[in-house]
């Protein structure tokens, strides 16, 4: 198989607990029908355990499933009943528990199942991969290597792909592919030792830190406050995760590591310490157990107190002293002062940063190819900012390897095993033509296998930059570009605004884009990190609101109502890469692009009502005009119930879950493309554009013809809203954004069955949007989220 | 007291058991329960010829899709029935069924007809409540005095629960006792005389063998009473009409699947065809009321009814009140100072279900079976209805 040829037609999950289960969850979210196995039920359904992990999945939060019509491609199994249905599955991922003659036991009942080319494998976070390899025949053994996922598996972007000593290159170049490509994860390559790469560095980091908790005697709150977001880290930081993960685990993890590192220098520290061997006795065993070592106590989040062995409110955090030094952008400073201050946090920081650092030098050449497959698997895995080696480099290698090198000298690290030679004789492990591999004294580039090749943008790990292509025009609002290594005829078009929000500059630039691309280029894409775009910028509205020049509110909004006209009537392909949040303003201009590609963790809402508005660059319009056009279809007699749908979802906000439902509201297109990697965005949107161009695009006529619900069917939205408000579900104001709205999705105070076009619609919503602005409530809303960034309900 | 010729006599009265919406009879057709219900009394009247009914009557709430097109006159030619024999669909909402078994009861009383069929039915699993598609009117949003028609239901019960001040707790209490009353009725086999077991017949593909399957079911007792429907689990349930209201879904009615049917003759055929009559008709009223507080509907008919039939209200020993809501129905009883004994001794529609426009012909029958059997006299049917009416229908058992 070449790398890019692995077919997964259906695939297999071997174990149903919260990975295996999650797993499978996620191959369906990827239209991979696949079928769920685990031990049959000695009582009752046979498939009753497997039954119940799929009957779970829809309560799990964050939600595993991306809606909840992939369950059908959920099918079960038992191990005694149903292995012949092995036959059918190119992809078998084994996730039982981690007991070597367990696996080794299961293997050995599904190999006379298993098709011809079927790929096996196991999400183990710890067994040896060669080890388990040896459980099959010679000629499976290419078949055979390590995937290990992350929990939750649909949001940890890290997957481990380890592979034997006999493990197929091809196939593992193949599986990288497709991981990439269909399940959008960051693949980094493991070597098979314990705990393979995220695990080992990240249990040391947990152990590091309580480590010098203790020797430092901080609380455990003052520690979460120092290795959270100060440091780059999840706001969950240290001790709060250990809660989540669950200490009996956390301890568990511990212990076996020590049995599975008999050489490793740091191998006495790999024991629960005292105080959480105390804790699991007394059953606090974290956030599954009602608590841990944070616990809720009424409204009071108390911690506990290692000093007094006993609970206390928890309100330690970082000193401003400490916080002084950790706000230095420059990092080499930054470092310095902490290793400098007599402060205990400062002390504590260092000494764990050290530690880590240390023990990632050393164990460079054992367990990664390289230094930034360490670095990724931290980043992917733990959700760093950057990983340990990028942290180090930042902070100027040389000047932490002395510091590390005498912290050693002078018994103050963890351990006195000296940094590996090739530290000192470098200035750093990563630059732009690779990162340093220690294992072969030699700088590694990225993988040039073709998939990445689809990532005009990926990750980049300190030293890299990006291809930024080639600047068409810029301006502070927005950059228009193009790609030439790509496609040099479609011009690309990014909003730099804050949050990408739609103000003055960037409507411009949308109509500067569309003009450009329609005298010199095949398409236009719209591109940038996400968010897509938070909206409208309010800032600029505010102002004409407060000068009360209501004339030129309108000619604004008429403005970017033109703006996303041009996108729609663009005489090229437009199409919108859309990532994270489209809300309001974004939402209306993605939906008025001739096609979406977007991530899967996509957001796309009409959310004006929060600030007391209703959405008024097309975003009625298009709701009723698609809403007329659905019921043409199916050749019914009023669109009814689709604008009592969109009418739902204005009034309250909703905004969609994931791509997949963004379709099922109806805010993107059936034909719309959802991309599980966010990072192949501006790269398929660019082909896109080159299709639908190849394709002869012609944009859409304008509809003359949309047929509307009018005064009955606003009388019925009415009903709605009478109901919600006398149920005390809605504010009298609510009533009032919410009627403007009705207005313009019914089209206007006509007759039911009207046809209308599209300009009467934008002239309804036009007018209705600056009738809201000129009430206070609506001002008051505006402020609010100005001012707070949420919003009000007056 | 109202002016009649004759007496209409019920000589049969007949229901299905009540499927929870979406339950036993999701499938089933409203027309094909209510052809059930239709064989079921003809079956209890042995001789009499059914080329002499005069007109079935049949009630629906909301008369549209599966039960459209008349589903009575549809009923009534599926069932086999003469063609000679007409039949028309009357729809006064919640109080559909005790319409059409008024309005059959007048055709004999008036004297033009001496054999009626009284019914009602209905399927709130096709057919949802308020109907696949409503069209308001616009004018009712031109100022207040018409905002109530487009309140829902729940939200009347709010208001309701909030001007008569009925608690949370005592409609909670109010919602276990009616399930607890339920469940104890029908483990005591006492809806045996009015219930006529009904099979449902569901066709699902095989795909082992290729072909259709047909499942069937015999359906014997209620779907809807829970016997773990105590006052505490109740109270955990969290309001769903208003935001800090106290009608939760516990304490409201069920939608139902249900159908019944009450045959009515004159003395001539009671003694032409030797039928031994249940009960007689006495008296029926409907009454208008605000529509925001619909619920209150029988407070205003119950005296009305009474005033009709000539009667005192502690001549009434057993009152079928439909449990719309237990806030309204509260709220009735104590306006009217109803004696919770006889009101719904065998569990109410929060229990029971209430399968809109059947619920009334379907308590006339529990309603005139339980009269003979406890050998009492005089006992109601009662029920709130939508847009603000009440309606209260008073029978005599023989």
């Amino acid at each position: 198989m070449s790398s890019q040829s692995l077919v997964i037609r259906r695939a297999a999950v071997l174990g149903s607990g919260v990975m295996g289960a999650q797993i499978a969850a996620h191959l369906a979210n990827a239209d991979i029908p696949v079928i769920l196995f685990d031990l049959a039920a000695k009582e009752g359904d046979p498939n009753g355990i497997v039954r119940k992990a799929v009957e779970g999945l829809k309560k799990l939060q964050p939600a595993p499933l991306v809606t909840r019509d992939r369950l059908a491609a959920i099918d079960v199994g038992n191990y005694d009943q149903h292995l012949d249905r092995l036959r059918d599955c190119d992809l078998v991922i084994e996730a039982i528990s981690e007991k070597i003659e367990w696996k080794v036991d299961l293997y050995a009942k599904i190999i006379p199942y298993l098709k011809d080319r079927a790929i096996v494998a196991s999400n183990t976070s710890g067994i040896s991969i060669n080890q388990l390899s040896e459980a099959f025949p010679a000629a499976r053994r290419p078949l055979f290597c390590g995937v290990h996922f992350f929990n939750p598996p649909r949001y940890m972007q890290l997957v481990e792909v380890i592979p034997s000593a006999t493990t197929d290159a091809a196939m593992l170049d193949a599986l990288e592919s497709w991981l990439v490509k269909r399940m959008g994860k960051g693949v980094v390559r493991a070597k098979d030792t314990p705990s393979f790469v995220a695990n080992r560095v990240g249990l040391f980091s947990i152990l590091a830190v309580m480590h010098h908790t203790e020797q430092f005697k901080l609380g455990f709150d003052e520690v979460d406050a120092l290795t959270g977001p100060r440091i780059g880290r999840p706001k969950s930081a240290t001790y709060r995760t250990a809660d989540v993960i669950g200490l009996d685990t956390l301890a568990h993890v511990t212990d076996s590591q020590q049995e599975t590192l008999p050489d490793d220098p740091w191998r006495e520290y790999f024991k629960a310490p005292a105080w959480l061997t105390a804790l699991m006795a007394k059953g606090a065993l974290g956030q599954k157990a009602g608590g841990g070592i944070f616990r809720k106590a009424g409204r009071e989040i108390q911690v506990l107190d290692l000093g007094s062995g006993d609970y206390r409110a928890s309100t330690g955090g970082v000193a401003p002293e400490v916080d002084q030094i950790l706000k230095n952008r420059n990092a080499a400073e930054r470092f310095a002062a902490l290793r400098a201050s007599s402060h205990p946090q400062a002390q504590f920081l260092w000494a764990m940063f050290r530690d880590v650092f240390h023990y990632c030098a050393y164990h460079l050449a054992g367990i990664a190819d390289n230094a930034r497959d360490v670095d990724f698997a931290m980043r992917w895995g733990y959700g760093w900012a950057q990983g340990p080696f990028e942290i180090w480099q930042t902070a100027g290698w040389k000047a932490i390897a002395e510091y590390i090198a005498e912290d050693i000298a002078a018994g103050k690290a963890m351990s006195k095993v000296p940094l590996p030679a090739w530290v000192a004789a470098r200035d750093d492990v990563h630059r732009a033509e690779g990162s340093y591999s220690a294992a072969e004294d030699a700088l590694k580039p990225r993988s040039t296998l073709p998939v990445y090749a689809r990532q005009l943008f990926p990750d980049l790990i300190v030293g890299e930059r990006h291809d930024r292509g080639e600047t068409l025009e810029e301006d502070d609002s927005v950059r228009i570009w193009r790609m030439p290594k790509l496609d040099s005829r479609i011009a690309i078009l990014s909003f730099k605004s804050k949050m990408h929000s739609l103000g003055k500059g960037v409507v411009e630039g949308i109509y500067r884009a569309v003009a450009l691309a329609e005298a010199d280029f095949d398409g236009l894409v719209i591109a940038h990190e996400a968010p897509f775009a938070v909206g409208a910028n309010l800032v600029e509205v505010m102002q004409l609101v407060k000068a009360g020049q209501w004339d030129e509110l309108d000619k604004v909004v008429a403005h970017f109502q033109g703006a996303t006209k041009a996108l729609r009537f663009a005489q090229v392909p437009t199409v919108a890469a859309v990532d994270g949040m489209a809300f309001g303003g974004g939402a209306e201009v993605a939906m008025h692009c001739a096609h979406r590609v977007m991530a899967l963790e996509t957001y796309i809402g009409l959310v004006e009502a929060g600030v007391g508005l209703i959405p008024a660059g097309g975003g009625c319009k298009e709701l009723a005009r698609r809403a007329s056009e659905a019921a043409m279809r199916r050749g019914r007699q009023d669109p009814w119930e689709e604008i009592q749908k969109a009418f739902g979802f204005i009034i309250r906000g909703m905004t969609s879950k994931n791509a997949i439902d963004a379709k099922a509201m109806g805010f993107a297109a059936e034909s719309d493309t959802v991309l599980f990697n966010a990072r192949e965005l501006p790269y398929a949107a660019i082909r896109q554009a080159r299709a639908m161009f190849e394709g002869a695009y012609r944009p859409p006529l304008p509809a003359k013809a949309i047929k509307v619900i009018g005064r009955p069917g606003n009388a019925t939205l009415h009903m709605d809203l009478v109901n919600l408000r006398e149920g005390g579900f809605m504010s009298e104001h609510d009533y009032i954004v919410s009627e403007a709205s009705a207005l313009v999705l019914c089209g206007g105070d006509v007759e039911p069955g009207t046809l209308v076009d599209e300009d009467w619609l934008l002239d309804i919503e036009r007018r209705q949007f600056v009738e809201l602005l000129k009430t206070e409530k609506t001002q008051q809303r505006m402020t609010y989220m100005l001012e707070s960034g949420k919003p009000l309900r007056n | 007291m109202s002016k009649q010729i004759q007496d209409a006599y019920i000589v049969a009265a007949a229901r299905l058991p009540i499927g929870r919406r979406n339950g036993y009879y999701k499938t089933t057709r409203p027309d094909d329960m209510l052809v059930h219900a239709i064989k079921a009394v003809l079956g209890q009247a042995e001789g009499l010829d059914p080329a002499l009914i005069d007109d079935v009557v049949a009630g629906c709430a909301l008369p549209e899709a599966e039960q459209g097109l008349n589903v009575a006159r549809m009923a009534v030619m599926m069932a086999g029935l003469p063609r000679s024999v007409p039949g028309v669909q009357v729809n006064r909402f919640c109080s559909s069924g005790l319409q059409a078994v008024a309005m059959a009861a007048d055709r004999i009383r008036l004297g033009d007809a001496d054999v009626m069929i009284g019914a009602g039915t209905e399927t709130m699993s096709m057919v949802t409540m308020l109907g696949n598609k409503i069209v308001l009117n616009p004018g009712i949003f031109d100022g207040q005095d018409n905002l109530g028609i487009a309140f829902g239901m729940g939200i009347t019960a709010e208001k309701v629960a909030e001007r008569w001040q009925v608690s949370r707790e005592d409609q909670d209490a109010f919602a276990a006792a009616s399930n607890k009353k339920a469940v104890e009725a029908i483990r005591a086999g006492k809806f045996k005389d009015e219930t006529t077991p009904f099979t449902v017949k569901t066709r699902v593909p095989d795909p082992a063998t290729g072909t259709v399957k047909v499942v069937e079911r015999v359906v014997v007792d209620d779907e809807g009473p829970r016997a773990d429907a105590t006052a505490e689990k109740l109270a955990l349930l969290k309001p769903v009409f208003a935001a800090k209201g106290s009608v939760t879904a516990g304490n409201s009615s069920q939608m139902s699947d249900g159908a019944g049917a009450v045959l009515m003759v004159s003395e001539k055929i009671l003694k032409q065809f030797n039928l031994t009559p249940l009960a007689r008709f006495v008296s029926y009223s409907v009454r208008g009321v605000q529509p925001e507080v619909m619920g209150i509907g029988p407070i205003e008919a119950i005296p009305d009814a009474l005033k009709k039939a000539g009667l005192q209200q502690s001549d009434l020993e057993w009152i079928e009140l439909n449990e719309a809501f237990a806030a309204q129905s509260l709220a009735v009883m104590r306006t009217c100072e109803l004696d919770p004994a006889r009101v719904n001794p065998l569990g109410g529609a929060i229990a029971l279900g209430h399968p809109l426009g059947a619920t009334g012909a379907i308590k006339t029958a529990t309603l005139v079976h339980a009269l003979r059997r406890e050998k009492m006299r005089y006992g109601m049917v009662t029920m709130c209805i939508g847009h603000g009416m009440g309606a209260a229908g008073i029978f005599e058992a023989l």
